[in-house]
């Protein structure tokens, strides 16, 4: 609003009759400019910001649910959150997950977008291949991917006598978690690949013609033109994936539910099952109300720190 | 004025636009003069059964209209559906803790004293109070699960091997299975609920008479009392297989059909998909040897679905009719042999021969309800049991279940 106003005021500053015609114009385009937005952000408010404030309400509650009535307990919500230990490992889990997800997704990402910008034989088909998991739905492919593991590896295992292979990892404590890493990275690397194709795509070929005269070989091309340039894709793809990988669900409801016991509860997870199958609705608000402002937190962290690395680049 | 007016004519429609697709189908109300009644159940293994007696309902009563829902994970679902006040009709899931949060929240019409409840063996009518801790009854107990041990016996006839009466010849006969190169138990430690049947087994026969007194009275038990169930779970995840922590429920259905073990951990309600699996398979039903005095031994056996009706209903009567339809002998026969389950009515026999054993136990009365009935629904035992079927340790098991207990408790 206040943006508005400003040019509006901007425009009454011009000579009068001129401004007059400019402003009878210009609130005709800014009527279609509000037609475009406005709907778009109603339903954001109904469907994001309306129940997000609901959350808020129902965490300073002890509500079940279910039940018709409920009574105001203050910050008991919040207080029990931090003696909890269930929810200390949850987030644990999270964190570390999001932290190997975040880096291994855009190393992985780059390495293979370099390879499709590169002028290789049948590269659209690759890079159709490799947008592919965007597309499909990540409950689909946890459900495959849980087949997968707990029925093709361990037979493949035992028939070539490979021992390792032959156990789930999804049923062992130690190593679940790479099994929910590897399929989120496989799925996740698909969008920051094209993101970073586009990036890669923006660097001017001069640069390297200029830079092969110099004498400079492939690896100091690499760290001295490509990654400077791309610089603010790095930046959206680090915040973008590490968001998802701190949001991580659908894989978590497909492959482990959390188990075993709960080595692979995230945070998302422990809100919705405690939440709704667990009845503690109001506590689990109040889990939800404090992961959004980490959530929040660490995306603004890392977008002002990655922003001043890309200017000093 | 006027670009305000159209702003708000915009706006207004567009949430017009989002408000006609929430409303229109769960009104339930009456079109073209036939009642819509919902249906709402858990038992998806059950979908056939129930669209073959609503057809037979609807049949007898062509004004009203009975429609089936069992979504999956319906525990989940009908708690949202209730915490934002679209309650079906006719509400069927069993007597468990999801069943005492939703009296005690008021969803329920009270059938305390109905003359439904008439048809039901008392048994099972307790066991719905001593779940609530009231007096009032909100649902009528239908069916009636247990657990045991299901074997193949085909593989006890070839090791020349008899059924257990104690727990020490359950042992014996486990490590004599194992010496001959067989599976004793297939156990399937991925989906942490399965390792429930066993374990309420164990705990019901050995946590002593006064567990749920004292839990009316705020005490909780469960480090002293659950100690020799979780002891015997360690024992009973010795004889499994390889790759026991990796596999779930519907591949150990299989798994035990196509006789890969020579026994299965599970509730009853497993036969039906076991015989799916291989219709050939001769399989029997041992009651669970939980200690050594085959005397005081009781089967595990709860309440596996109730018909409730919703305090809201707008057509109740209708609703009610259904219900009592379902009760009729002949339609609560045709359940219990389709699924194969046991009656919690009076005078329906369940005659499936692999069965036979629990029957004899389930008629004399030797019968005690699921232990986690009783644990609040923010425990979760099921996952502690997971972490100490790989860990095997006792001790840290029975400190988390106590520790979350108290923890659920004293947020209440």
């Amino acid at each position: 609003m206040k943006s508005d106003q400003l040019i509006l005021n901007n425009h009454q500053s011009s000579p009068a009759d001129l401004a007059k015609s400019k402003k009878k114009k210009m609130n005709g385009r800014m009527m279609a400019y509000y037609l475009m937005v406005i709907p778009a952000a109603l339903l954001f408010f109904a469907f994001h910001t309306f129940p997000a404030i609901q959350g808020i309400y129902y965490s300073f509650t002890n509500w079940n649910g279910i039940n018709l009535d409920y009574d105001f307990v203050g910050f008991k919500n919040y207080i029990n959150l931090f003696k909890d230990t269930a929810v200390r490992d949850s987030y644990l889990f999270t964190f570390k997950f999001a932290i190997f997800a975040g880096v291994l997704v855009n190393i992985i990402s780059l390495a293979v977008a370099i390879g499709l910008n590169a002028k290789i034989k049948g590269r659209n088909f690759f890079r159709a291949v490799y947008f592919l998991p965007n597309i499909l739905s990540v409950l689909i492919v946890g459900f495959i991917f849980n087949f997968v593991f707990t029925s093709i590896i361990p037979n493949l295992g035992e028939k070539y006598q490979i021992e390792f292979l032959t156990e789930n990892i999804l049923g062992n404590a130690n190593l679940a978690w790479i099994g929910i890493l590897i399929v989120f990275i496989w799925q996740s690397c698909a969008f920051n690949i094209i993101l970073y194709l586009s990036g890669l795509q923006t660097v001017p070929h001069e640069l390297y013609e200029a830079s092969s005269l110099d004498g400079a070989n492939r690896w100091q091309q690499f760290w001295k033109i490509t990654f400077p340039v791309i610089a603010p894709f790095f930046t959206i793809n680090m915040v973008l994936a590490m968001k998802n990988a701190l949001m991580v669900f659908d894989q978590i409801v497909a492959m482990t539910g959390g188990g075993p016991g709960t080595v692979t509860t995230s945070i998302s997870y422990l809100i919705y099952t405690g939440g709704l199958a667990g009845g503690e609705f109001a506590f689990q608000s109040a889990n939800g109300v404090i992961y959004f402002i980490v959530i929040m937190a660490i995306s603004v962290f890392q977008l002002k720190v990655l922003q001043k690395r890309e200017m000093d680049m | 004025m006027k670009k305000t007016v159209s702003l708000l004519a915009a706006s207004v429609l567009s949430i017009s636009l989002l408000a006609g697709c929430g409303s229109g189908d769960n009104a339930g109300g009456a079109d073209n003069g036939k009642v819509k009644i919902e249906f709402f159940h858990y038992k998806r293994e059950a979908m056939d059964t129930f669209d073959k007696l609503i057809e037979k309902f609807e049949k007898e009563n062509p004004n009203i209209d009975i429609e089936q829902a069992s979504p999956p994970d319906a525990g989940t679902v009908i708690k949202t559906r209730v915490s934002k006040g679209d309650v079906p009709d006719i509400i069927s899931i069993g007597g468990d803790m999801g069943y005492n949060e939703l009296s005690k929240a008021g969803v329920f019409t009270d059938l305390s004293k109905d003359k439904v409840l008439e048809k039901v063996q008392p048994a099972y009518i307790q066991m719905l109070k001593d779940i609530t801790g009231q007096e009032k009854i909100y649902g009528v107990p239908f069916a009636a699960n247990a657990v045991g041990v299901i074997y193949n016996k085909a593989i006890f006839n070839e090791l020349g091997l008899e059924v257990p009466k104690t727990w020490d010849e359950f042992v014996a006969l486990s490590e004599t299975i194992q010496k001959a190169g067989k599976v004793p138990f297939y156990h399937t430690y991925k989906d942490a609920w399965t390792l429930l049947p066993s374990f309420n087994a164990l705990a019901a026969n050995t946590q002593g008479a006064d567990f749920y007194e004292q839990l009316n009275k705020g005490k909780v038990l469960a480090e002293k009392r659950y100690k020799e169930a979780v002891e015997k779970m360690v024992v009973l995840s010795k004889y499994g297989h390889k790759n026991q922590q990796g596999v779930a429920y519907n591949d150990g259905n299989t798994a035990f059909a196509n006789g890969e073990s020579a026994m299965y951990l599970q509730g009853i309600w497993a036969i039906p998909e076991i015989i799916k699996a291989n219709p050939d398979i001769e399989l029997g039903v041992f009651p669970f040897p939980a200690t050594n005095n085959p005397e005081e031994i009781k089967v595990i056996s709860g309440v596996d679905l109730l018909y409730a009706l919703s305090a809201k209903s707008e057509h109740p009567k209708e609703a009610k009719k259904f219900i009592e339809f379902m009760l009729q002998d002949e339609n609560a026969k045709q359940y219990i042999e389709e699924q194969n389950a046991f009656s919690a009515l009076m005078g329906i026999a369940q005659d499936n021969p692999t069965v036979a054993d629990l029957k004899v136990m389930m008629e004399n009365g030797a019968v005690t309800d699921f232990p986690d009935h009783y644990i609040p629904t923010g425990v979760y035992p099921d996952k502690t049991l997971q972490t100490l079927a790989q860990d095997k340790d006792v001790d840290s098991a029975l400190e988390k279940i106590q520790k979350d207990w108290e923890k659920v408790q004293s947020r209440k």
